[in-house]
């Protein structure tokens, strides 16, 4: 559940979230204001891959963004490849062939999905989730909306190994979990009501246990952490708020084609 | 001061009360002890008293709490909660999960309450030190075992500073080491502080040393409140299905055989059952020296 890479300190990961935030999703305007396969791939090689290396996470950054990215763009090449309305046709096999304004279109598509994943995981390899949550309620967001998002997070590994000794404990009892589709159905039964009803146990539990710590109380919040926050920080996400409002613009005015 | 006036209470979708008309007064710097069946109201009361009953679990409630003169009724669980600590039973669902390190989940709270850093780092360090974890600081909550996971619990109450702390069977998931650690920590924090603690727990032996005083609870109802001494030398502690201490049982059964002086009271700890046996001149004859053999016991 935790991508987030711990034991590197590398500079990206000294950075306020709140910075590395407002950078994402820059870069993301960015590759989509500015038109063309050409433009995204720029984006990429000149903000991204640089930041990455500084970062040193290139590496695990890639291989993450491969994994995401790969399965969809064959799927966008073949479907928009032979399904493109109308088109030229390029390439044909047998009764079926692949326009190329289908794959064109397809390897835009791509490409921004290649350039948003690769913006969000140098957000997300880089930042704790905790101190991402910390500095988003610091900025406003609802510090329930935060906890739940957390507690998601380290809770459902939690879940998941209670599962697995649920599925250990019926199996020692005799429950068949292999064999046939209607066999496996069957043994979901006796796996979920325990799962569930234990569950909602803990739920109510770890309610009391928040609440008794002040969870709601109506109060400012201090924090114990201090996120840090330097001056060229500030300056820089000022700057990066520019960047964007000039492409958009731009591009409204009709300079970018 | 807690003062519980008459109070019966029934969860919500049940027939039969878990509380019936419970008066029960404690005052400040009290270390009250709480004993009964399972099923008998502990974890009830427990509620009652840090103020989850009426404001987390609905239900039907009569009677009056009172917390320091305030009607637990009239104040918000949020405004309870920074005069009364709740530990309760479970290590693991104690854990916020809103944290990533031991230290930041003791902090929890003080964030909460809006405590400035750094008497925050303070208090947190102070806390760990005192419950015995301060080299556990840095690890995942998630990633300790049950006893170190319960410590961690009272820590995060502790830190808070209540007045008032509710346990309702803390050291039942932990190890002997665990528990004494748990029960030093508790006695210490009166002295210290003079803070009014409220035990449900199941290890007599404990309580009797340690407590003031020992309420019984049976079908709801509490049936016996008095010194620990008196609660569990008395005979009908039977009858509440509560089985009478070791140190009980032995010399009631030496008594029998004329082993343990027919004049003396029965003995609640360990020391007084050493003392009684070492005293009993048939004992002695048979050169039986218990005060070699005191380390077993726990």
């Amino acid at each position: 559940m935790l991508i987030y890479l711990t034991g590197r300190s590398g500079r990206l990961h000294g950075l306020n979230p709140i910075t590395k935030v407002m950078l994402t999703l820059v870069v993301i305007v960015c590759g989509f204001v500015l038109p063309g396969v050409w433009a995204t791939w720029l984006v990429f090689g000149s903000i991204v891959l640089p930041l990455s290396l500084w970062g040193g996470i290139a590496g695990p950054l890639l291989r993450a963004v491969a994994r995401i990215t790969l399965p969809f763009a064959i799927s966008l090449f073949v479907i928009q490849g032979l399904f493109f309305p109308g088109g030229t046709p390029i390439l044909s096999l047998g009764p079926v062939s692949f326009k190329a304004e289908g794959l064109q279109f397809a390897l835009l598509f791509a490409s921004r999905l290649f350039l948003l994943s690769s913006a969000f995981m140098l957000l997300l390899l880089t930042t704790h989730p905790g101190l991402l949550m910390l500095a988003l309620v610091q900025r406003g967001l609802p510090a329930n909306l935060a906890y739940i998002i957390v507690a998601t997070l380290q809770i459902v590994p939690r879940f998941q190994a209670r599962a697995a000794s649920i599925l250990d404990a019926q199996r020692a009892r005799g429950l068949e979990t292999t064999g046939s589709l209607l066999r496996r159905l069957r043994a979901i039964v006796p796996l979920v009501g325990p799962l569930v009803l234990g569950s909602l146990v803990d739920v109510e539990e770890r309610a009391i246990a928040i609440e008794a710590r002040g969870f709601s109380l109506r109060r400012p919040k201090t924090s114990l952490i201090d996120i840090p926050d330097s001056r060229a920080e500030k300056g820089l996400r000022r700057g990066l708020i520019v960047a964007p409002v000039v492409l958009i613009v731009a591009r409204l005015a009709g300079w970018l084609r | 001061m807690i003062a519980l006036d008459a109070v019966t209470y029934t969860y919500p979708a049940t027939a039969q009360p878990a509380l019936r008309e419970v008066s029960l007064s404690i005052p400040d710097g009290q270390f009250c002890a709480v004993i009964g069946a399972n099923g008998a109201g502990k974890s009830t009361l427990c509620y009652a008293l840090s103020g989850f009953i009426p404001h987390f679990f609905r239900g039907e409630l009569s009677g009056r709490i009172r917390i320091d003169d305030v009607d637990t009724q009239a104040v918000s669980l949020a405004e309870l909660v920074q005069r009364v600590g709740l530990v309760f039973q479970n290590p693991f669902n104690q854990m916020s999960g809103a944290k990533f390190t031991v230290r930041e989940e003791v902090a929890f709270g003080l964030e909460n309450l809006g405590v400035p850093r750094a008497e925050m780092q303070t208090r947190i360090a102070r806390t760990l030190e005192r419950v015995g974890i301060a080299d556990l600081a840095d690890r995942s909550p998630f990633a300790l075992s049950g006893g170190q996971q319960q410590r961690v619990a009272i820590a995060s109450m502790l830190a808070m500073d209540p007045r008032v702390l509710v346990l309702d069977e803390p050291t039942s998931q932990l190890d002997p080491i665990g528990a004494r650690e748990v029960f030093e920590t508790i006695r210490a924090l009166i002295e210290e502080r003079g803070t009014t603690v409220i035990l449900a727990e199941h290890k007599l032996e404990w309580i009797a040393a340690f407590a003031d005083r020992l309420v019984v609870l049976a079908n709801g109802r509490i049936v016996m409140d008095s010194s620990p001494r008196q609660v569990l030398t008395a005979p009908e502690l039977e009858r509440y299905h509560i089985g009478a201490p070791r140190y009980v049982q032995a010399a009631r059964a030496a008594r029998e055989i004329g082993l343990w002086p027919a004049d003396r009271d029965l003995p609640v700890t360990l020391d007084e059952a050493t003392e009684g046996f070492s005293s009993s001149s048939s004992l002695n004859s048979t050169r039986l020296d218990l005060r070699n053999s005191r380390n077993s016991g726990n």
